[in-house]
C-alpha cells in the first residue's frame, strides 16, 4: 500500500468553497460565488486528472491517514483516505460529472435569487461524495454516505417554500435513514465480528474467517444489512419511493445527485464490500433480485409517466437496478462499467431535459412540448444521442455496459437466463419509453402556449427562467435554445455517452478493475479469456437480442406517439385498471402512508401521549396525590374541636396502651 | 500552577455562587447586575478550562483531589475530586451558564437580581453535585440543586409554572430520599461517607449485612438518578417542567441536570455496586430502550416546540443508560460522549427555542412555518443543532450515539438493533419539526416582521454551533480522558465479567 | 421561695412514703442543703427571682410602655439565668437528698429550654405592643414556666418531676389564653388546661404505682430494682400511664389531638415557646425514665407511636391553610421523627434525641417569631394565602422563612437535616434493626417536603395580595430570628460540636444506672 499524503485534498477542496460561499456568499457577487465553486470544483478535477495521472497499477492502492477521529479502548477509527482502481473510476466519474454539472449551474441558476446558497450546496456535496468514495473505512464512508444524504436533503428541498419540496427533502433523508440503520448495524456487525472498520482490515478477515455456516451466517447478515443501506442510497425496492420525489430540486440536482453520482453510491458500497458478498452467496441473490425487480417495476412505470423528469427519475431507478443485477450476479467491474456510462448518458439526459424545461419556460409536462427539435437544436442532438445511448444502440456506452450486465447475468455462475430475459424486457421498455419521450418532445408540433408559461413561472424551475427571459429579447414563453454556459457540458456529456463505453471493449475496464474484485475473480470469466469458442457464440446471439430489443422499443414509440398519436389514449382506455395502476406508480406511497405512516402518528398520539403518558403515567401520579389529600382530610376530621371528643381519644389511646403493656407484663 | 491544583476545584465550584452572593451587594441597576453575572460565569467558564488542560499532568485516579475534614461526628469529609468523566460534565456546566446568561439578558424584566443569584447558586450546585467525592458531600450538592431550578421554574416561567415546579420539586426530593437511606445505610455500616472509602469496604466484602441489603442499596440510589435522568416511566415531570421553565432554566435542566442523575448512575450504581449493576441491567436496558423508542415517538407528534425537544431528551438519555448498562468500554465512552454532545445540542435547541419565544411568545409549531425567509441565520443555526441532535457524522451528535449502539450490539445484539432505530426517529421528528416551523410559506404574518439574531444572540450560539462541530471532528479530545476513566470504571470486578470488550 | 415551696412538702411525702423512722431522721438531720444544692438549682433560682420582680414591678409602672421595660427585665433575666448555668454546669452531682441531678444531660436541656425562653421574649416585645397585651403576667409566667422545665430535666425524682411538669405546664395553660379579645385564645386556653390537667393524672397516677411496683420513686432507684431481674406488671402499668402523659406533652399521636387548636388559639410567640421548651423538657423526662430509669417494653409502644405521630402529622399538615395550624401538624410530625430516636438504641437514640430538641427548637422558635411578626394586630395574617408574594413585598422575611421550611423539610446544612440524620444513623446502627422504622421516617420527609413547598410556593410564585401590609421588623424580633437562624446554620454546618456534647451527656444518662458524669460540661471548654 502506497502512502500518498495528497489523497484527502480532493474532498477538502470542495468543503473550502462551500465554506467560502456559505458564509461570505449572502454579500458578494455572483460572479466571485462562481468563481470559488468552479474553481474548488475544478482543482478537485484536476487533483482527480493528475491522480490518474501518476496512478499505476503495481503501486496500487494508495492511501493516506490524516487523523485519528475516534478511539475506545481497542477500537479505532481514524480520517484515512484510499485510491484504488474502483475509486479511481468513481473519482473520475463524481469530479467529471460534478464539475461540468457545477458549470452548467452557473447558467442554470444565475437567476435565482439565492445562487450563493446554490453554489455552496453543490460544493458542499462533492465534499461528501468524495469523502464517500475515498474512504479507507467504512465510518469514514458512512460520513459521507449520511453527507450526501444532508446535501441531497437542502438541495432538493432548496425551494423551501414549496411544501411538496420540502417534503420531498425531508423524504429522501428519512427514507435514506431508513437505509442508514441497516448500514449502521452491518458495521455493529464488522465492529464484533472483526473489531474493526478498516477496508483492508475486514476483508482480510472475512477471507480468513473459518468455512462453516457460522461465519457464513454473519457475512450474509452483514451483506444483506449492507443492501439495506444500498436499496436506500441507491433507490432500490422498496425503498425507491423518495427518488422520484426528488425531482422536486432544481433540475442540475436531479442530474448530479439523483442521476449520476449519489445514487450510485450504493453501488459503489456494494462492489467495495465484493470480499464479503463473496463468500455470502444468499445475499449476492438477494441483491440480484433485488435489483432485477427493480428494473422492470420501475421501466413499467416509466412508461406512463407524463412529467419528463419523472420519466428519467424512473429510468435511473430501473438503470440502478441494473447495476445491481451485476453486482448481484457477482460481475461487480461491469456493475462499476454501467455506473460510469450511466453517470455520463443519464447525466446528459438530465442537462438536456433541464435545457429544456429551461428553454420553455419551466414546462416539464411532455403533453405540453414537441417539436422543439426546431426551437433547440443543440439539446435535441445531444438529447438523441443520449436516447440512443440508453436504450442500448451500438456503438453508444450504454450498448457496451449493458450487454456486459446481461452477458454476465447470464453467463456467471451466480446468473440465470430468468436474469437475462429479466433483463431484456427491461431494456425494451426502456428503450420504449425513452423513444417515447423523444418523439413526444421534440417531434410533431410544439403544444404548449405562452398563457401557460405565466402560470407555470410560479413553478419551481420557473424561478429559475423567469427573471431570465424579462431580460431576454426574444418574447415571452417562446422556446429557445440554452446560453452556452449549458450547452457546452451536454456536448461534453455526448460525447462522453458516444465514446464512453470504448474502454469496455475486450474487457479492457474489466482487467483495470481486476485487482479490487481479486477475491471475486474466481466467480468471473472474463470474455475473450476464459470463455471458448461456443460462449463467445452465445455472447453474440445474446447481444443481437437486446439490440433486437431496443429497436422494437423504438418502433412502438415511433408507432404510438409519432405514427398514430391518438393510439395511446385507446389504449390507456381499454387497459383502465391496469394503466391506472402504472401511471398512479402501483399506489405504492398511498401503500406506504396507509400502512407506516398513518398508524406511527396516530399511534403516538393516541395510545402513548394521551394513552401512556397523560393518561397512565401522570394519571396515577395526579391520583396518588389526590388520595394523599383524601387521607389527609380523614386526619383533619380527627379535629372536631369538641373537646369531649377530644378527652375521648386521648382515653381511648392510654386504654390501648396500657392494656398493651398489661399484656406485656403478664407475658 | 502546581500550587494551583489543589484549590482550583474549590474555586471552580465556589467562584459563582460567592459571584450570586456578591450580586446582593450591588444596587438594583439590572444592566451592572447582568453584566456582572455575565462575568462571574464566564471567569468560572475559564478557570474550569484549567481542570481538562491539566488533567494528564495529575496522578491518581481522582485528580485535583482536596480532602478536609469537615464534620467529625458524623465523619464527613469536604472530599473533592474528578476523573476523565467528570471532569467534561464540569466544563459543560461552565460552558452552559454563560450563554444562559447571554440568553436570558432581554427575557428576565423583573426580579432580575434574584434570577441570576438563583442562576448562579445553581452553577455551584451543579459542579458540586460533579466534583465532590464524599457522599454526603454529593447529596448536599444535589438537593442544592432542587430549590434554585425550582424558584426558577416557579418565578420565571409561564404558563401553569407553579405546577410544573412542584411537580418537578416533589418527583426529585421523594427519589432523593430513597438515596439519602441509601447512603444513611451506607454510612451506618462503613462509617464513613467518602466514595473511595466505601467502594474499597464493599469490595473488600468488609461491608456487614452487605450481600442482602446491596438490591436495596442498589434501588435506593437508582430510583433518585432514574427519576432524574429521566427514566421511562418517571420522566413526566420533564416536559411540565421544560415547557413552563424560563429558557435559561431548560438550557441548563436539559444540558446539565438530566446528566446529573446519568452520571450518578455511572458513578454510584455502577461504581458501588457492580454486581448488582450488572445483575441488574436487562430490565434497566429495557427500560432504556423503551426511553428512546417512546421518546422519539411521542415527541414526533408534539405541536409544542418545547415539550418536543423535552421528549426527544428522554429518548437521548436512554442512549445513555443503554451505553452505561452495556458494560462494555463503548457503551460507557459513548454513554459519556453523549451526555456532553446531547448538553451542547439540547441546551442549543432550548435557546434556539427560546429566541423565537422571546419575539412571539408561543412555543406552538402551528403558530409558525416559513420562517427561513425571514430569519435565515436563524433558520441556519437552527439547522445546525438539528443536524448535531439528528447524530449527523462529523456533528457531536454522532460519536456518542454510535459507540453506545455498537456498545449496546456488542452486549446484546437485539437491544442494539431496537435502540438504533433511534436514528430513523429522530430523524423523523426533528425534521419534521424543522420543516413545519421553517420551510413553505410565512403562514402567520406577524411571523414576516420577525427580526433575525442579534449580535447578542449570536454570540451565544456561535459557541454552541462551532462546540457540536469541534466536539464531531475531534471527538479524541474528550475520548482520549474519558477512556481510561471508563477503563477504571469496568475495572474489577467487572473485568472479569466482561469478554466482549470491543475490538477483543 | 417557688423552689423550697416545690421541695419541702416531698420531703415530707418521702417521709410518709419511706418505712423507717430512722432513715428520715438521718435524712432530716444529716444533710441539710448545703451552697453546693443550691448552686446545683441556680438557674431556677435566677429565673424565679426575675419572675417575681417583674410581678412586683409591674403595678408601679405604666401600662401602657410597662411592656418595654418588663420585657427588658425578663430578657436579662433569661440572659443570667443563661449565664447561670454555666456555673450551675461546674457543680456536677446531685442536690436535694438526690432529687436534683446537675450533669451534662441536665445542662444540655437547661441551657436549651432558657435559650427557647429567651427568644421566645425576644419575638414577644413587638408581639405585646402590636396586641396591647399585658405584660406583667405575661413574662413572668413565661419565666416561671422556664422554672418548671428546667427542673423537669434535672429531677431525678418522679414526684419531683411531676411538680416541675405542674409549673411548666400551668403557666403555659395561662399563657394560651392571652389572647384576650379573642375567643379562640380563651378557648385554646381551656382546652389545653382541661386536656393537659387529664393527661398529667396519668402522669402522677403511674408515678404512685411505679413507686408501689419499686418502692421507690427515685429514678435510680427504679432502675436498680428493674435491673434485679423479674420485673412486675404494675412497672409496666405504670410505664404505660406514664407514656401516656409524656405522649400528652410531647404531642405524639393519639395523645396529639389538643395540638392544632391549641396553636391556632394561642399568641404566636407563646406557640413558638410550648412547641419548644416544654416538649423539650417532656422528652428529657421521657428519656429519663426510659433510659435512665430504663422501663420496661416500650419498644414497639414507641415504634408504632412513632410511625402514627408521623403518618398523621403530615397528612393532617397537608390541608391546612393556616399556617399556624399548619406548623401545629408539622409539630406532630417532628414528634414522631424524634420517637424514633426513643426506639434506637438507647445512647445512640439519646444523642440524637437531644440533638434533634435543639435543632427543632432553632428552627420552629425562629419560624413563629416569623409567623408572629407577620400575623399583625389580632392575628390577621396567618392564612396561606396571605403570605402571596411575600416574596415580593419583603424579600429577607421570605428567605429566612424559607430557610426555616428547608430546615423543617430538612435539606442539608441546615440544622433540621443533621436532627434527621441522626436520628436515622441512630435508628440504622441499632441492634434492634430499624430500617423499617427508617423507611417509614424517609417516606414521610418526603411527604412532608409537600406541604413546606407550599408556603414557599405562596411567598414566591404567587401574586402578592395589596391589603396584605408588611410591616418592617422591629430591632428585637429581628435578633430573635437572626439568633435562631444562625443556630439553625450552625447545627446544620457544625453539628459536630453540639453532638458530641449529647453524645457525653447520653452516655452519663445511660451509664451504669446513671453515675455522674465528673467531666465538665464540654462547651465549657471550648468557651
Amino acid at each position: 500500500m502506497t502512502p500518498n499524503p495528497y489523497l484527502w485534498l480532493v474532498p477538502l477542496l470542495p468543503l473550502a468553497g462551500a465554506a467560502i460561499n456559505g458564509f461570505f456568499g449572502r454579500r458578494s457577487s455572483k460572479k466571485a460565488v462562481t468563481t470559488v465553486a468552479l474553481v474548488f470544483c475544478g482543482a478537485a478535477f484536476a487533483m482527480a486528472l493528475f491522480l490518474a495521472a501518476g496512478f499505476s497499477s503495481e503501486s496500487a492502492p494508495y492511501s493516506c491517514d490524516l487523523a485519528h477521529w475516534i478511539r475506545s479502548d481497542k477500537f479505532q477509527v481514524d480520517f484515512s483516505f484510499y485510491l484504488d482502481q474502483l475509486s479511481l473510476v468513481m473519482l473520475l466519474v463524481v469530479t467529471g460529472v460534478g464539475f461540468l454539472i457545477h458549470i452548467y449551474s452557473v447558467g442554470y441558476m444565475w437567476d435565482d435569487e439565492s445562487f450563493y446558497r446554490f453554489m455552496a450546496y453543490l460544493n458542499l456535496f462533492m465534499f461528501f461524495m468524495l469523502t464517500l468514495v475515498l474512504a479507507k473505512n467504512y465510518l469514514v464512508m458512512f460520513i459521507g454516505w449520511e453527507g450526501v444524504g444532508l446535501a441531497s436533503y437542502l438541495l432538493i428541498g432548496f425551494w423551501f417554500t414549496k411544501d411538496s419540496a420540502a417534503s420531498a427533502g425531508k423524504k429522501a433523508f428519512i427514507v435514506n435513514r431508513i437505509g442508514d440503520f441497516g448500514f449502521l448495524i452491518a458495521l455493529f456487525l464488522m465492529i464484533k465480528h472483526f473489531g474493526s472498520l478498516d477496508f483492508t482490515r475486514v476483508f482480510a478477515a472475512a477471507q480468513r474467517m473459518p468455512a462453516g455456516a457460522a461465519s457464513v451466517g454473519t457475512l450474509t447478515a452483514i451483506g444483506l444489512l449492507l443492501m439495506v443501506g444500498a436499496a436506500g442510497k441507491s433507490a432500490q425496492i422498496p425503498l425507491y419511493v423518495w427518488l422520484p420525489d426528488a425531482m422536486e430540486g432544481p433540475t442540475p440536482v436531479s442530474a448530479l445527485i439523483h442521476a449520476a453520482t449519489m445514487v450510485t453510491a450504493g453501488v459503489y458500497m456494494v462492489s467495495r464490500s465484493s470480499a464479503i458478498f463473496d463468500r455470502a452467496p444468499l445475499a449476492l441473490t438477494v441483491v440480484a433480485v433485488i435489483g432485477t425487480l427493480t428494473a422492470l417495476f420501475a421501466a413499467t412505470i416509466g412508461i406512463a409517466q407524463t412529467d419528463i423528469k419523472k420519466v428519467l427519475a424512473y429510468s435511473t431507478v430501473s438503470q440502478l437496478g441494473y447495476m445491481f443485477m451485476a453486482c448481484g450476479v457477482g460481475a461487480f467491474s461491469a456493475g462499476i462499467f454501467h455506473l460510469m456510462t450511466h453517470a455520463f448518458f443519464k447525466g446528459l439526459l438530465f442537462l438536456a431535459a433541464g435545457s429544456v424545461i429551461h428553454g420553455i419556460g419551466g414546462e416539464q409536462d411532455m403533453r405540453k412540448m414537441g417539436g422543439l427539435r426546431n426551437y433547440m437544436p443543440w439539446t435535441f442532438w445531444t438529447m438523441t444521442i443520449a436516447t440512443f445511448t440508453i436504450a442500448g444502440f451500438p456503438p453508444f456506452a450504454a450498448y457496451f455496459s449493458k450487454d456486459e450486465i446481461l452477458w454476465k447475468a447470464y453467463s456467471s455462475p451466480n446468473g440465470s437466463w430468468f436474469y437475462w430475459l429479466i433483463g431484456v424486457i427491461t431494456a425494451f421498455i426502456t428503450s420504449f419509453y425513452m423513444f417515447r419521450l423523444w418523439f413526444l418532445t421534440f417531434f410533431g408540433d410544439y403544444r404548449g402556449d405562452p398563457a401557460v408559461h405565466d402560470v407555470k413561472h410560479e413553478s419551481a424551475d420557473a424561478h429559475a427562467t423567469h427573471d431570465k427571459h424579462a431580460h431576454d429579447d426574444h418574447g415571452h414563453g417562446a422556446p429557445h435554445e440554452s446560453p452556452w454556459v449549458m450547452l457546452g457540458p451536454l456536448v461534453i456529456l455526448a460525447i462522453l455517452s458516444v465514446v464512453g463505453g470504448w474502454v469496455g471493449i475486450g474487457g479492457r475496464f474489466e482487467h483495470f478493475l481486476a485487482p479490487v474484485f481479486q477475491s471475486g475473480a474466481a466467480t468471473e470469466l472474463a470474455p475473450g479469456t476464459g470463455g471458448e469458442a461456443g460462449a463467445a457464440g452465445t455472447e453474440t446471439l445474446l447481444m443481437l437480442i437486446s439490440v433486437c430489443a431496443a429497436l422494437f422499443g423504438l418502433f412502438f414509440a415511433w408507432l404510438l406517439y409519432l405514427r398514430r398519436p391518438q393510439l395511446p389514449a385507446r389504449i390507456a382506455t381499454s387497459l383502465g385498471g391496469l394503466y391506472r395502476a402504472v401511471a398512479n406508480k402501483y399506489y405504492i406511497d398511498e401503500l406506504y402512508a396507509a400502512l407506516f405512516v398513518k398508524p406511527l402518528i396516530e399511534g403516538s398520539t393516541t395510545i402513548l401521549w394521551h394513552g401512556v403518558d397523560q393518561g397512565v403515567i401522570d394519571a396515577s401520579v395526579n391520583e396518588s396525590a389526590h388520595a394523599a389529600r383524601e387521607l389527609s382530610d380523614a386526619a383533619r376530621h380527627m379535629q372536631s374541636g369538641n373537646l369531649r371528643s377530644y378527652a375521648g381519644w386521648i382515653a381511648a389511646g392510654g386504654a390501648v396502651v396500657i392494656a398493651y403493656m398489661v399484656w406485656m407484663g403478664v407475658r | 500552577m502546581e500550587s494551583l491544583s489543589p484549590i482550583i476545584l474549590t474555586l471552580v465550584t465556589f467562584i459563582p455562587a460567592a459571584g450570586g452572593v456578591l450580586i446582593l451587594l450591588i444596587p438594583r441597576r439590572d444592566r451592572d447586575i447582568k453584566l456582572w453575572a455575565f462575568s462571574v460565569s464566564l471567569l468560572t467558564f475559564l478557570a474550569s478550562l484549567h481542570l481538562p488542560v491539566h488533567l494528564r499532568r495529575e496522578t491518581g485516579v481522582f485528580k485535583f483531589e482536596i480532602d478536609k475534614v469537615w464534620i467529625t461526628a458524623p465523619n464527613i469529609h469536604y472530599h473533592m475530586g474528578i476523573d476523565g468523566i467528570s471532569v467534561w460534565l464540569v466544563v459543560l456546566t461552565t460552558f452552559l451558564t454563560p450563554l444562559c446568561v447571554l440568553i436570558s439578558w432581554t427575557s428576565i424584566h423583573e426580579r432580575v437580581k434574584e434570577f441570576f443569584i438563583l442562576l448562579l447558586i445553581l452553577e455551584t450546585a451543579l459542579i458540586g453535585v460533579f466534583t465532590s467525592l464524599d457522599l454526603f458531600l454529593f447529596y448536599f450538592f444535589w438537593e442544592a440543586t432542587l430549590i434554585p431550578m425550582a424558584l426558577l421554574i416557579g418565578m420565571y416561567g409561564h404558563g401553569r409554572k407553579v405546577y410544573a415546579a412542584v411537580k418537578y420539586f416533589l418527583f426529585t426530593v421523594i427519589g432523593s430520599m430513597f438515596m439519602l437511606a441509601a447512603i444513611l445505610w451506607l454510612y451506618a455500616k462503613v462509617g464513613s461517607f467518602d466514595f473511595t472509602v466505601i467502594r474499597n469496604a464493599i469490595h473488600n466484602g468488609a461491608v456487614p449485612g452487605f450481600e442482602s441489603a446491596s438490591l436495596w442499596l442498589f434501588l435506593g440510589f437508582f430510583i433518585a438518578f432514574a427519576v432524574k435522568v429521566p427514566i421511562f416511566p418517571l420522566h413526566t415531570w420533564l416536559p411540565d417542567a421544560h415547557v413552563e421553565a424560563p429558557t435559561a432554566g431548560s438550557v441548563l435542566l436539559a444540558g446539565v441536570l438530566l446528566k446529573m442523575g446519568t452520571y450518578g448512575l455511572l458513578r454510584f450504581n455502577v461504581g458501588l455496586f457492580p454486581d448488582q449493576a450488572h445483575r441488574n441491567a436487562p430490565w434497566i436496558m429495557v427500560l432504556a430502550l423503551i426511553g428512546i423508542i417512546y421518546g422519539a415517538l411521542v415527541s414526533l407528534v408534539q405541536p409544542n416546540m418545547k415539550k418536543l425537544i423535552a421528549y426527544s431528551s428522554v429518548s437521548h438519555l436512554g442512549f445513555v443508560v443503554l451505553g452505561i448498562f452495556s458494560f462494555t468500554a463503548a457503551g460507557l465512552n459513548g454513554a459519556v460522549f453523549v451526555m456532553l454532545a446531547h448538553g451542547v445540542a439540547t441546551g442549543g435547541l432550548f435557546m434556539l427555542a427560546g429566541i423565537l419565544y422571546e419575539r412571539r411568545h408561543t412555543y406552538e409549531i402551528s403558530e409558525f412555518g416559513g420562517l427561513a425567509t425571514p430569519m435565515p441565520k436563524y433558520a441556519a443555526f437552527f439547522l445546525v443543532i438539528v443536524l448535531a441532535s439528528v447524530g449527523l457524522p462529523l456533528l457531536n451528535g454522532f460519536i456518542g450515539e454510535f459507540l453506545v449502539l455498537s456498545g449496546a450490539f456488542q452486549d446484546r445484539p437485539i437491544y442494539g438493533i431496537l435502540a438504533a432505530t433511534g436514528v430513523i426517529w429522530s430523524a423523523c421528528y426533528l425534521l419534521w419539526m424543522y420543516q413545519r416551523v421553517f420551510f413553505g410559506k410565512v403562514t402567520h404574518d406577524v411571523n414576516n416582521t420577525l427580526p433575525d439574531l442579534t449580535r447578542r444572540e449570536k454570540a451565544a450560539l456561535w459557541p454552541v454551533a462551532v462546540a457540536a462541530l469541534v466536539m464531531g471532528v475531534a471527538p479524541l479530545i474528550w475520548l482520549s480522558s474519558i477512556d481510561p476513566a471508563v477503563q477504571v470504571a469496568l475495572a474489577p470486578p467487572i473485568r472479569q465479567l466482561l469478554t466482549k470488550v470491543v475490538g477483543q | 421561695m417557688i423552689l423550697s415551696a416545690a421541695i419541702t412538702p416531698i420531703v415530707v411525702m418521702r417521709a410518709a412514703f419511706s418505712h423507717s423512722l430512722p432513715v428520715l431522721l438521718a435524712q432530716t438531720q444529716v444533710s441539710l442543703p448545703q451552697a453546693a444544692d443550691y448552686m446545683r438549682i441556680l438557674p431556677e433560682l435566677v429565673l424565679s427571682i426575675f419572675g417575681m420582680l417583674i410581678m412586683v414591678v409591674d403595678p408601679l409602672l405604666d401600662p401602657e410602655t410597662s411592656h418595654q421595660s418588663l420585657g427588658t427585665i425578663a430578657l436579662i433575666g433569661t440572659l443570667v439565668a443563661l449565664a447561670s448555668t454555666f456555673w450551675m454546669a461546674q457543680y456536677p452531682g446531685t442536690a436535694f437528698w438526690n432529687m436534683v441531678r446537675v450533669e451534662d444531660f441536665s445542662v444540655f436541656f437547661h441551657f436549651l429550654v432558657i435559650a427557647i425562653a429567651a427568644v421566645a421574649i425576644l419575638s414577644s416585645f413587638e408581639y405585646l405592643r402590636v396586641q396591647r397585651i399585658r405584660a406583667g403576667e405575661y413574662y413572668g409566667l413565661i419565666l416561671f414556666g422556664t422554672v418548671g422545665m428546667g427542673l423537669m430535666s434535672s429531677a431525678i425524682e418522679l414526684v419531683l418531676i411531676f411538680i416541675a411538669l405542674e409549673i411548666s405546664s400551668i403557666s403555659t395553660y395561662v399563657l394560651a389564653g392571652f389572647r384576650r379579645r379573642d375567643a379562640a385564645s380563651s378557648e385554646a386556653s381551656l382546652k389545653y388546661f382541661l386536656l393537659g390537667s387529664f393527661a398529667t393524672a396519668f402522669f402522677l397516677y403511674g408515678v404512685a404505682l411505679m413507686f408501689g411496683a419499686t418502692g421507690s420513686t427515685n429514678l435510680d432507684e427504679i432502675s436498680r430494682v428493674l435491673r434485679s431481674g423479674n420485673v412486675p406488671v404494675l412497672a409496666y402499668v405504670a410505664t404505660a400511664l406514664m407514656f401516656v402523659g409524656l405522649g400528652f406533652k410531647v404531642a405524639s399521636v393519639p395523645f396529639h389531638v389538643w395540638t392544632p387548636d391549641v396553636y391556632e388559639g394561642s399568641p404566636a410567640p407563646v406557640v413558638g415557646l410550648m412547641s419548644t421548651g416544654p416538649k423539650a423538657a417532656a422528652f428529657a423526662v421521657l428519656l429519663r425514665v426510659l433510659f435512665q430509669a430504663n422501663a420496661p417494653g416500650t419498644f414497639w409502644l414507641i415504634w408504632v407511636s412513632a410511625v402514627l405521630s408521623m403518618t398523621l402529622g403530615n397528612l393532617g399538615a397537608m390541608v391546612q391553610n393556616n399556617v399556624k395550624r399548619l406548623l401545629a401538624y408539622s409539630s406532630i410530625a417532628h414528634a414522631g421523627y424524634l420517637l424514633v430516636a426513643f426506639a434506637a438504641q438507647p445512647e445512640l437514640g439519646t444523642s440524637a434525641a437531644m440533638f434533634y430538641t435543639a435543632a427543632y427548637a432553632a428552627m420552629n422558635v425562629g419560624a413563629f417569631a416569623v409567623v408572629s411578626h407577620f400575623a399583625n394586630a389580632g392575628e390577621k395574617y396567618v392564612t396561606l394565602d396571605d403570605y402571596a408574594g411575600l416574596g415580593r413585598k419583603s424579600p429577607v422575611l421570605a428567605a429566612t422563612f424559607t430557610f426555616f421550611l428547608m430546615s423543617f423539610i430538612g435539606i442539608p446544612i441546615t440544622g433540621g437535616f443533621f436532627a434527621k440524620f441522626y436520628v436515622l444513623n441512630a435508628a440504622l446502627a441499632s441492634k434492634s434493626n430499624l430500617v423499617g422504622l427508617a423507611v417509614i421516617l424517609v417516606l414521610n420527609s418526603g411527604v412532608a417536603a409537600y406541604y413546606y413547598l407550599r408556603i414557599i410556593v405562596m411567598m414566591y410564585m404567587r401574586e402578592p395580595k395589596g391589603e396584605v401590609p408588611v410591616t418592617r421588623v422591629p430591632v428585637m424580633t429581628a435578633i430573635a430570628i437572626t439568633v435562631c437562624v444562625l443556630a439553625t446554620l450552625y447545627l446544620g454546618v457544625y453539628p459536630g460540636r453540639v453532638l458530641r456534647y449529647a453524645t457525653a451527656s447520653a452516655r452519663g444518662l445511660v451509664g451504669d444506672t446513671g453515675a455522674v458524669t465528673v467531666s465538665p460540661p464540654s462547651y465549657a471548654r471550648a468557651e
